[in-house]
């Protein structure tokens, strides 16, 4: 019915313009990832313009694969995203039940958990690894640094001074190593977006059955089962969206492994991506195309499994 | 809840004052972050002016003058605002059309919009910057605004479209009985009644253009550059000029963390994606 | 003016027939109501009408003319929901002149109409309350009275009265009676309550499963059932309806008698039976009897008050007359 047709219509412009925004660059990305193309190259200049002619196959994709950054950067990139998902969670439901019951100034408490949310990303990475977890000058130095000299005046104290000279000098732990720096980017993007889960099951607990609870009161349960058995499950579509969303948005982190990384040889796949494509551009989409299809099989299983729940 | 009206003394005591402390330990970072920004480079890194100290607005100054600050928030709210407007310029259409026609497509139509934004950035940008060098659209205000649109745009059209499924369908059956054409439901019924949550749509909108940091970063060079742009250019080397750049830091960050506190309410309910009650 | 005509209309959603081809005439000024248990089509159709919902094949004539691909706006057909549909966000005032404000009409004139609408309908005092605010009752004046104003070819109204309260259901009933008396407009309504049905109709539309078992007024209906679906849902109580020898002897498959067409004898009488419950409603008393050997229960209505009680043993005499008899596939003999 012509009638039915045109709001039918009013959904082309937004899916047009995604398919556009999809395929394009990634039509391009497909095409680059099968022929040699790097931007730099004295002893293959021909290689330095895409064409067809320098047709390699799938030469990209076994170099990738071959190459020991390639697993690193994967395992790594779930190691993040699922370390994060776990921490925003586990935090976010213990803050929302702790501030979910009204008490002096809880409007400002809120906006204080609020804030972090707001922060530029490249903000907040600059923030935690410059200011906060530097070794020598950042809070986590400067804290290290004074206790380790508070000690070392301890020692020389009367009575007590052999019970503090037993103590060893502490060490500042460096963010910047390979390793600690992946806890660096899981502590920061942690900070960032429990403040988004706490909201959300702080919404979800405020619709919370109450005469359920009240019931399950009469009934003998004590705090804990309540939260067991009434609060736990009233909480399970929540906790849903937070991970799906969260794993929208980590799947592609990108500014805080940058300005954390460095080159020190922590990577997940996106950054993995910006390193080759700082010359060897037909290894990069190559990458790349191994990111769409992880994306694609975490975007099968996450948003199938959870997208029904959310349509209801 | 009368039953339970009997108050442990963790309840009374405990719970207020564990809450203060979670809520101040967050806020902590920013705190400090804008407690350096006044704070002169030297000073920064030294333990004995950690709390007490010469207060200075010369990182201020030097960022005004020296690094056109302006500029940048200038391009910042531009290219936000626009987004935003554009986006839900074509957001709404498409989200009406999805929750009051739906076929059976409709829902793989979201979920795949949705995992567009899964797709590493990286993956692309080598294509997007030869395209838009290509066209002339390098570091202009409208392909910012179209590439800040473009990845905001699956997550608009989703938390639209459960605001609007919130809506009856007899209301907007009536309406087309009541002799209302497409527009007409649109403007007279869809919009006045979805309001509250196009609103928080719009913020949140906002608030990731506003934050973007790829794009942004990589598709600009003075023109259109954003305040991330100013960010990244001032990411010294490791300690040095610390002063400096928490300034620049809050100064990119404070007018959203400040309009964030002023639109809480309707943020918190944004921030539900429309999916929690 | 307002003459609906449905020709081989069927519906299918996705592989389910919901409305096999369907004919159906609703003559100008009637007030036709389509009843039935819920399921059986009869809200599918009316949305049909309105074309809130498209055909799966067949067409659709108002007034003469193909309205088949004609979208709902345009019908020229008024319709009152269910659950009212009012904008939330308009006032009573604005709610009630939206459509003329959508038909591009001047605001004087719409005013006026407005006006007239509201008195005819006791919103004089609401006109500038939002619907959040008004009753019930008053929200589905509201919903009426936006209908009225634009003087449509025909009112459609489906389930209106669900979600009133049973005593302003009968009030509401009533004034929406009157209107038709008043307006003499073609009305189509949906119910699944067939005493509704039974006090509003000209015509009423029994469906079932998408098939329109009986079309007739009201009375034909309670007289002469066409079939044992129809017999079993018109009439309150419910008819009676068994099978058995006593069905063999009067040559049918299956008999009905309605619960007001049984005699009550504590002596003497053709069944005989115990006393479940009685209902005593002061006016009439409705006697559930058990044990009678015909079926599991039998329902009979007596006038005015009796006294009996449970346990009590009763005799059942039906009368000849009244007595419908249907054949092997259910049909009337």
């Amino acid at each position: 019915m012509s009638d039915r047709k045109l709001p039918r219509l009013l959904q082309t412009p937004a899916v047009l313009l995604l398919l556009v925004w999809m395929l394009i660059p990634l039509g391009m990305t497909l095409y680059f990832s099968f022929i040699r193309y790097v931007l730099n190259s004295l002893r293959r200049p021909e290689w330095t313009t895409p064409s067809f002619s320098n047709w390699r196959g799938f030469g990209n994709y076994e170099f990738v694969l071959n190459s020991k950054d390639f697993l690193f950067a994967i395992q790594n990139s779930l190691f993040i995203v699922c370390s994060i998902l776990f921490l925003t969670v586990i935090l976010g439901v213990l803050i929302a039940v702790l501030i979910n019951k009204t008490f002096p100034g809880q409007g400002i408490v809120r906006v204080l958990l609020i804030s972090p949310f707001f922060v530029m990303p490249a903000v907040n990475a600059v923030l935690w690894i410059n200011m906060i977890l530097d070794p020598v000058l950042g809070l986590q130095g400067i804290a290290v640094g004074g206790i380790n000299e508070l000690i070392d005046g301890l020692k020389d104290a009367p009575l007590v001074g052999w019970f503090f000279g037993m103590w060893p000098e502490l060490q500042p732990i460096s963010f910047r190593a390979t390793q600690t720096s992946a806890y660096a980017v899981i502590i920061m993007v942690t900070w960032q977006w429990t403040p988004f889960a706490v909201l959300i099951f702080m919404t979800s607990l405020q619709s919370e059955d109450q005469q359920q609870k009240e019931a399950a009161v009469l009934d003998g349960a004590n705090t804990w089962s309540q939260f067991r058995f009434l609060t736990l499950p009233h909480l399970a579509r929540p906790i849903a969206i937070v991970v799906m969303i969260q794993a929208i948005f980590h799947l592609s982190l990108y500014a805080e492994i940058e300005i954390v990384s460095r080159g020190n040889g922590n990577k997940n796949l996106p950054y993995l991506i910006g390193e080759f494509a700082n010359n060897n551009i037909g290894a990069a989409s190559a990458t790349g195309i191994f990111a769409v299809i992880l994306a694609n099989i975490v975007a099968i299983f996450l948003l199938r499994m959870i997208g029904k729940t959310l349509m209801e | 809840m009368a039953i339970v009206a009997k108050t442990s003394r963790f309840g009374k005591y405990g719970r207020p004052t564990l809450a203060w402390v979670v809520g101040l330990l967050f806020f902590f970072p920013i705190f400090w972050m804008v407690l350096t920004s006044f704070k002169t480079d030297a000073d920064a890194v030294k333990p004995e002016h950690l709390i007490f100290f010469k207060p200075t607005f010369d990182n201020y100054i030097n960022m005004t003058e020296n690094y056109d600050y302006w500029r940048f928030a200038k391009n910042s709210v531009i290219t936000a605002v626009m987004a935003t407007v554009f986006t839900l310029f074509v957001g709404i259409p498409c989200a009406y059309a999805m929750a009051f026609n739906p076929s059976r497509a409709t829902k793989d139509v979201l979920m795949w919009m949705l995992s567009t934004k899964m797709l590493p950035a990286a993956a692309v940008l080598y294509p997007m910057t030869f395209i838009t060098k290509t066209a002339g659209l390098f570091d202009t205000h409208f392909l910012i605004i179209l590439v800040l649109s473009l990845i905001n745009m699956p997550i608009v059209i989703w938390m639209l479209f459960t605001y609007f499924k919130e809506i009856p369908k007899d209301i907007i059956e009536a309406g087309q009985m009541d002799g209302a054409n497409t527009w007409g439901e649109i403007k007279e019924i869809l919009i006045p009644l979805a309001w509250g949550g196009i609103a928080s749509t719009a913020l949140l909108c906002f608030i990731f253009c506003w934050n973007e940091a790829y794009w942004t970063v990589r598709l600009t060079t003075t023109d259109a550059a954003t305040l991330s742009k100013l960010i990244e250019g001032n990411r010294a080397p490791e300690g040095l000029f610390f002063g400096r750049l928490s300034a620049v830091s809050a100064a990119a960050v404070g007018p959203i963390v400040v309009l964030g506190w002023f639109c809480q309410k309707q943020l918190v309910q944004g921030l539900t994606f429309g999916a929690v009650k | 003016m307002g003459r609906i005509v449905l020709k081989n209309v069927t519906k299918t959603f996705g592989e389910t027939q919901v409305i096999p081809p369907l004919d159906l005439t609703i003559e100008d000024g009637e007030f036709a109501v389509f009843v039935g248990p819920s399921g059986c089509g009869k809200s599918t159709l009316l949305r049909m009408i309105a074309g809130l919902e498209d055909l799966t094949s067949g067409a659709i004539e108002i007034e003469g003319e193909d309205a088949t691909e004609v979208p709902p706006a345009k019908r020229g057909l008024a319709m009152v929901f269910q659950s009212y549909a009012l904008y939330p966000h308009m006032s009573v005032r604005k709610n009630i002149g939206f459509p003329l404000r959508m038909a591009k009409m001047e605001q004087s004139e719409i005013d006026e109409r407005v006006e007239t609408a509201a008195k005819s309908l006791n919103l004089m005092d609401y006109l500038d309350r939002k619907p959040a605010d008004l009753s019930g009752g008053q929200r589905q004046r509201v919903a009426i009275g936006r209908a009225i104003v634009r003087e449509p070819e025909a009112f459609l109204f489906d389930e209106p009265l669900s979600n009133l309260d049973a005593a302003l259901r009968v009030g509401m009933r009533l004034e929406i009676g009157e209107l038709h008396e008043r307006l003499k407009t073609t009305m189509v309504y949906v119910t699944h309550d067939q005493v509704e049905a039974m006090t509003m109709a000209n015509k009423i539309v029994v469906l079932r499963a998408g098939v329109i078992e009986q079309v007739g007024s009201p009375l034909e209906l309670y007289h002469k059932p066409r079939n044992v679906f129809v017999a079993g849902f018109i009439g309150s109580p419910k008819m009676n309806i068994f099978s058995g020898p006593e069905a063999e002897k009067l040559d049918a498959a299956t008999i009905g008698i309605r619960p007001e067409h049984i005699g009550v004898s504590m002596t003497d009488g053709l069944w005989k039976g115990r006393v479940g419950v009685a209902e005593h409603l002061g006016s009439d008393t409705f006697i559930h009897v058990h044990d009678t050997g015909l079926a599991d229960m039998i329902t009979v209505r007596i006038t005015g008050d009796i006294a009996v009680k449970h346990g009590d043993t009763i005799y059942l005499t039906p009368q000849p007359d009244q007595i419908h008899k249907f054949d092997d596939e259910g049909l009337r003999n």
